[in-house]
């Protein structure tokens, strides 16, 4: 994108950069005036989105079908209205069903899904042994086998880990350690990667790079 | 200066350190090399070459809103412009609600590929869709049931390029991008379901629950974060957005280990010292 | 009788969709219409649900503007730019079937809430990088174990880890492709467990706790 010429969209791009640092003023400076006002207009406006967006859907996926002849669409329209008793005390009973059935769907097709991907599809990765590997390749099959075992001991929490449990279970935990540290490593690519896009974005307004 | 008085530093100047710090290198670039990782290569391959063929359709799930544009487009960006250089057709959804800005800055990144393709023939935009794991599995059994129209209002049966486009058995294969967890329900309700080909394009937050899979068969390929979108320029010769970050960021990461080695001098030292 | 309407029938209501999915996937070759039908229910449910939350914030930020509660005035600013947006967006929606076909919302859209969004979100950039320096102690060997892995990573994702040594890259690629491998496995596995677990309970009923006043 171009540094953009129309007086509007040049007038937008200077809001942006002066609502930037409004947000950014909290951690640089402290808390202040601005920077609450630029939260509260943040949450307005992703309200009013959300709002329009989910009616925009409604309309295509549920009232559209059935202005067209599908009467079974007033079925979920019905449900969907029965959740707002939530906000009646009295009547809030009356919103179950349709999370019942929310609920249900949800775990229907988790417990089906689930299956397949992360226990067969992972416990197979586990258990093959390299075909033809070298002392590394060996290894590394070692370290993920033993390291998986001895990680899931740690999380059978309906047994003590003392006695035979002891050790293995410590390994376990050593191994989620490193599981953990490798997703902070990853964590810190994703804020800095944002905060890179934030910094290239004060320049580029500035003109003192190329947007 | 003490240890102790360097722990007593307002962490004000820590933040003005980094905010300036991560500006130097774009007025001043350095580029450092980057390097390929085995999953960005396998992603790369999965959507040239042999493995995609003329005329088949793709699904690129757009589940990042513009918080992650830095992490996310880029790689989204270059598997754009592969498939529409295979001469694959695109189908555009989207899981977060800010999917038509997205959209809209697809077009502009890929301006000169959008600029040789017909809207309805050849790419589809059918907009915003919520529903967790349900609307993902629903989208596999039905798309049409899930988008009746396209995001401008067009009717599903009127658009060109979905004609005989009924479900997953019509859909040869699916890039899942995402900052949440949708690439996992694509896994669920539909690589595992169906066996349809899915590689995930996700934050770099989400390498170490993605690359698992990525080794288990479930994605064909992983982008990590703009990493992965460096890589993926560097593999289809066009430089852009996430490569000229990329000093940046290990500018950024150079002074957070530096942090963390001052923060631990500390504890080093009284180690050392209650071991004498 | 009322607490059967009220209890019973709704945990028959989850079972019951419950096992639909199920039989659907591991019985029928083809996807059934009556599970297609309930799935699009579902979603349609869910759509309608998001506006829950816009009506409570709606609500409590109104009463704070009535009752000029501390800082409402930046509830009025609230609740300003939230009908601005929703009128301008409906306009555009009736008018053309788009809601940014209206320019005042298309504009708000691209200048307000663009920079808004991509700025609120990499705050958190700043806190890891003091929650770095103040709290990440090597204080045992667990902490140890996680700060190398984690630094060693740091290393492999940015260039400048191989530019200072090629071996960061080799190291960084080691507990990224096979380090992390069995903790990450076995969350998912764990994780998936107790999805079966939870999802055979409330098959059966006995999960009760995301019904909103469960205890009746």
């Amino acid at each position: 994108m171009a540094y953009p010429t129309a007086t509007l969209d040049v007038i937008g791009l200077w809001v942006g950069w002066f609502l930037m640092l409004m947000i950014y003023s909290y951690p640089l400076y402290k808390e202040n005036v601005s920077y609450r006002f630029a939260e509260h207009l943040f949450i307005g406006i992703t309200l009013a989105i959300t709002a329009i967006t989910n009616f925009s859907n409604i309309m295509r996926m549920c009232i559209t079908p059935l202005m067209q002849g599908q009467i079974l669409m007033i079925v979920p329209l019905i449900l969907g209205l029965m959740i707002f008793t939530m906000l009646i005390p009295e009547y809030r009973w009356v919103s179950r069903y349709p999370i019942a059935l929310m609920v249900g769907a949800g775990f229907g097709l988790g417990i089906r899904g689930t299956i397949k991907p992360n226990l067969q599809d992972a416990i197979i990765d586990t258990i093959t042994a390299p075909t033809g590997g070298g002392l590394i390749d060996w290894f590394n099959y070692l370290w993920v086998a033993v390291g998986l075992v001895c990680s899931i001991l740690y999380f059978m929490l309906t047994f003590e880990h003392s006695g035979a449990l002891k050790t293995p279970t410590r390994i376990g935990r050593l191994f989620l350690m490193i599981a953990l540290g490798g997703y902070f490593g990853n964590t810190v690519l994703f804020r800095f990667t944002m905060l890179t896009g934030r910094a290239q974005f004060f320049l580029q307004v500035l003109k003192l790079i190329p947007m | 200066m003490s240890l102790a008085k360097l722990a007593d530093i307002d962490r004000r100047v820590f933040y003005w350190i980094l905010f300036i710090a991560l500006m130097v290198p774009f007025l001043s670039p350095i580029g450092f090399p980057i390097t390929l990782s085995p999953n960005t290569q396998d992603l790369y391959d999965g959507v040239t070459g042999d493995e995609v063929e003329e005329g088949e359709v793709w699904i690129l799930n757009f589940g990042y809103g513009v918080s992650a544009w830095s992490e996310c487009h880029p790689s989204v960006t270059v598997c754009t412009k592969a498939l529409f250089r295979e001469g694959a057709k695109i189908i555009i959804t989207g899981t977060h609600y800010d999917v038509e800005l997205t959209y809209n800055k697809l077009q502009d990144t890929c301006r000169a590929d959008f600029d040789n393709k017909v809207y309805g023939v050849d790419y589809v935009f059918l907009g915003y869709m919520t529903g967790g794991e349900s609307v993902v599995a629903q989208l596999g059994s039905d798309i049409a049931s899930v988008y009746p129209q396209d995001h401008f209002g067009t009717p599903y049966d009127e658009i060109p390029m979905l004609e005989g486009i009924v479900d997953n058995a019509d859909i040869a294969g699916v890039l899942s991008s995402d900052t949440g967890d949708y690439g996992g329900h694509f896994m669920t309700q539909w690589q595992s379901a169906y066996g349809t080909k899915l590689a995930e394009i996700g934050i770099a937050m989400n390498a170490s629950t993605d690359l698992p899979r990525w080794q288990a068969g479930n994605f064909f390929g992983v982008s990590v974060g703009s990493r992965g979108g460096a890589e993926l320029e560097q593999l289809i010769g066009e430089l852009g957005e996430a490569t000229t970050a990329m000093d940046s960021i290990s500018v950024s990461h150079l002074l957070l280990i530096l942090a963390i080695i001052v923060g631990n001098i500390g504890v080093i030292t009284e180690k050392l010292g209650g071991n004498k | 009788m009322s607490n059967i309407f009220k209890q019973e029938v709704v945990y028959a209501i989850t079972g019951i969709v419950t096992l639909l999915m199920i039989v659907e996937y591991f019985f029928f070759a083809t996807n059934q219409i009556w599970a297609e039908t309930i799935r699009t229910w579902a979603v349609i449910i869910f759509n309608i649900s998001l506006f829950l939350g816009a009506i409570r914030l709606t609500m409590s930020h109104s009463v704070r503007i009535q009752e000029k509660r501390r800082d409402w005035q930046f509830s009025g600013v609230l609740m300003a730019i939230f009908v601005i947006m929703l009128l301008t967006g409906i306009a555009g929606y009736i008018s053309t079937g788009v809601q940014t076909s209206n320019g005042i919302y298309n504009w708000l859209f691209n200048y307000i809430y663009t920079p808004l969004g991509a700025t609120l979100y990499p705050i958190t950039g700043f806190y890891i990088f003091s929650a770095a320096y103040r709290a990440f102690r090597a204080r045992n060997i667990d902490a140890t174990l996680m700060l190398v892995a984690g630094c060693l990573v740091m290393l492999k994702n940015a260039p400048v880890g191989e530019a200072i040594w090629v071996g960061f890259k080799d190291l960084g690629n080691w507990v990224q492709f096979t380090g992390q491998i069995p903790g990450m496995r076995t969350l998912a596995i764990v994780g998936a467990l107790g999805l079966i677990a939870f999802g055979f309970r409330a098959l059966l009923g006995k999960e009760r706790g995301f019904y909103a006043g469960g205890s009746e």
